[in-house]
């Protein structure tokens, strides 16, 4: 007993670390969503009080009341389902092909110097432009039709993630590359135990940017493109004067772009759970 | 004498530099025995790093030449701690420590086996699965030091381990490596600027010179093992071999000293003076 315990004080004494990154863990997560939450609610009261008391224009701002009641009746009348869906398939055909298409083309850029060299000249001559100022163009050689949507979609999102994914190769440390010589890793262990995972953080940086490239430009892609879709929403709501409607729209791309981001954000933690992540 | 494990004759590795070549390292010869701990200590700037990269097989020589004698074709043949933070962020304490046996195509099951085995040994138990960002410095070295040792290499190549921690912790690694290595019977070569380093670990230190860095003299350690640390230090036969080494490396120390000055002061001369390297 009396050794046992003379162990133990002497394994107290030596100055070994303390697990110290339980402290990384969020204090209090509930706190957090709570502070989030309440500058939108404000910023609501104050706008639908606004509205009641004149100093709000309602005829361009409509009280978030008849904006909630709108909602309620395209939800009724199966508009809104119908608009989401339609939009929503596109930003996924685009948004998958675009960003899967330029996952490879990023990843064989980073790792093989001859793609480098051979695409590097192309990329950084067609990525500066605005996808939308090609717009006109894909219309013209595809008909407006979905595939114009879904290729300026994916050509949004494939640039994005080409240039974040090819940097998250590039800029690894080179130390690894060390590391994987005299530890004697094969190519495919070094690509799959070290280029892809050490590229993921940028990887998925790139996803979000397209994200929020692909949401953009589905708006104006259905403002001559489509019949049908949130984006298109806003344009007839326009015509019409049912600017309730356009209100609607607004809040549906918000609440998509916040969708996406939480999803891909949970979607990180997952798969890339060795990153210090930020409160 | 024992079998030599590694032969140098008249290595030199000079790197093509801006204005002409650079001489990192200058015509070392050096003969290591077969499962011994052998040290390296010389100011910084002398070519410790470039002459471990030439023996891990990362860098190759200019001219000279290296012999390393192999024992067993099957198993590697050297493993690097190196000087810089190297450990993977991305995979667990457990999966860095397994990454040499994973490459090698070794079983799951004893992979694991050896892996757990290291990671008791550095005392990291507790954190086989937290990543690298949830450890401190000295826990990343051991991480570092147990990936080499899982490798069950022949030849162990550390570039100054344990240079950026703080007296405890390196004096705990300092015994931790001692405990480990003993009775492993692999050879070491161990990088160091401290003297104190290197005595209380090697069977023998090599002294550089100042750069380029060449071998300047050797002191054969004639201490006792197992050692403990703590008590070689109150040694006075330690104290003496220190001076003896401090003796021979001071005026190398100054010559390293000297020289980063003297690049200083050129760099000044030229920024104000365009036709400085007609005076070269
Ligand atoms: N890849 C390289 N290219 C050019 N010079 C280098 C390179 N690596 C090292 N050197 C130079 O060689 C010399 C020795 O460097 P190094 O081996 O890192 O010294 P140490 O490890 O003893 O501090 C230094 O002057 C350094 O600047
Ligand atoms: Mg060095």
């Amino acid at each position: 007993m009396v050794a046992n315990q003379s162990t133990a004080v002497s394994e107290e004494t030596v100055p070994r670390e303390q697990p110290e990154w339980r402290r990384l863990r969020p204090s209090s997560d509930r706190l957090r969503s709570l502070l989030g939450l309440l500058s939108p609610l404000a910023l609501l009261l104050l706008w639908e009080a606004g509205v009641h008391l004149g100093f709000v224009d309602y005829r361009f701002f409509p009280a978030p009341t008849s904006i909630l009641m709108e909602t309620w009746d395209m939800l009724l009348s199966g508009e809104l389902v119908r608009d989401m869906g339609w939009s929503l398939s596109r930003i996924f055909v685009g948004f998958f092909g675009g960003g899967f298409l330029g996952l490879i083309v990023g990843l064989s850029m980073g790792l093989f110097r001859p793609v480098r060299l051979l695409l590097r000249p192309i990329v950084s001559a067609i990525y500066p432009i605005p996808k939308l100022a090609l717009y006109p163009l894909i219309l013209l050689v595809f008909g407006i039709s979905e595939t114009a949507m879904y290729f300026t979609i994916g050509l949004g999102t494939f640039f994005m993630v080409l240039i974040n994914t090819q940097a998250g190769v590039l800029n690894l440390d080179k130390i690894y590359l060390d590391v994987a010589k005299n530890y004697g890793a094969s190519r495919k262990d070094y690509y799959l135990k070290i280029a892809l995972p050490g590229a993921l953080p940028l990887i998925f940086t790139g996803i979000e940017l397209g994200m929020g490239m692909a949401l953009l430009l589905i708006v104006a892609a259905e403002m001559v493109g489509a019949d049908a879709g949130i984006g298109q929403n806003i344009w007839t709501a326009r015509d019409t004067f049912q600017i309730e409607k356009m209100f609607v729209s607004f809040f549906l791309i918000a609440l998509l772009g916040y969708l996406f981001a939480e999803l891909l954000a949970a979607i990180e933690r997952r798969i890339v759970p060795w990153k210090r992540q930020e409160g | 004498m024992a079998d030599s494990k590694i032969v140098l004759q008249e290595l030199t590795k000079e790197f093509k530099v801006k204005n002409g070549v650079l001489t990192a390292v200058d015509h070392v010869n050096l003969r290591v025995r077969e499962g011994e701990f052998l040290c390296i200590v010389g100011p910084s700037g002398c070519g410790k790093t470039t002459l471990l990269r030439i023996l891990a097989g990362l860098e190759t020589a200019t001219s000279g030449q290296m012999r390393i004698a192999q024992r067993n074709p099957d198993k590697p043949l050297n493993s690097m701690v190196f000087q810089d933070q190297s450990i993977f962020p991305w995979m667990s304490v457990r999966k860095n420590i397994s990454f040499g046996l994973e490459c090698r195509g070794v079983d799951r099951r004893t992979t694991r086996a050896v892996a757990d085995r290291y990671i008791e040994m550095v005392g990291l138990t507790k954190f086989a699965d937290a990543y690298p960002f949830q450890l401190s410095g000295g826990m990343k070295q051991r991480v570092s030091v147990a990936r080499a040792f899982a490798n069950d290499p022949e030849i162990l190549l550390m570039d100054e381990p344990f240079a950026a921690l703080d007296e405890q912790n390196k004096l705990l690694l300092q015994e931790e490596l001692l405990r480990i290595w003993e009775g492993s019977n692999k050879t070491v070569v161990f990088i160091t600027h401290s003297i104190d380093e290197a005595l209380v670990l090697a069977d023998r230190v090599i002294v550089m010179t100042a750069h380029p860095g060449t071998f300047k003299e050797e002191v054969e350690i004639n201490l006792p093992r197992p050692r403990h640390i703590a008590e070689l230090r109150q040694d006075p036969y330690f104290n003496e071999l220190f001076a003896q080494v401090w003796e021979i490396l001071k005026d190398e120390v100054a010559k390293a000293k000297e020289r980063e000055g003297y690049s200083f002061h050129r760099r000044e001369r030229s920024a104000l003076d365009d036709e400085s390297h007609m005076v070269m």
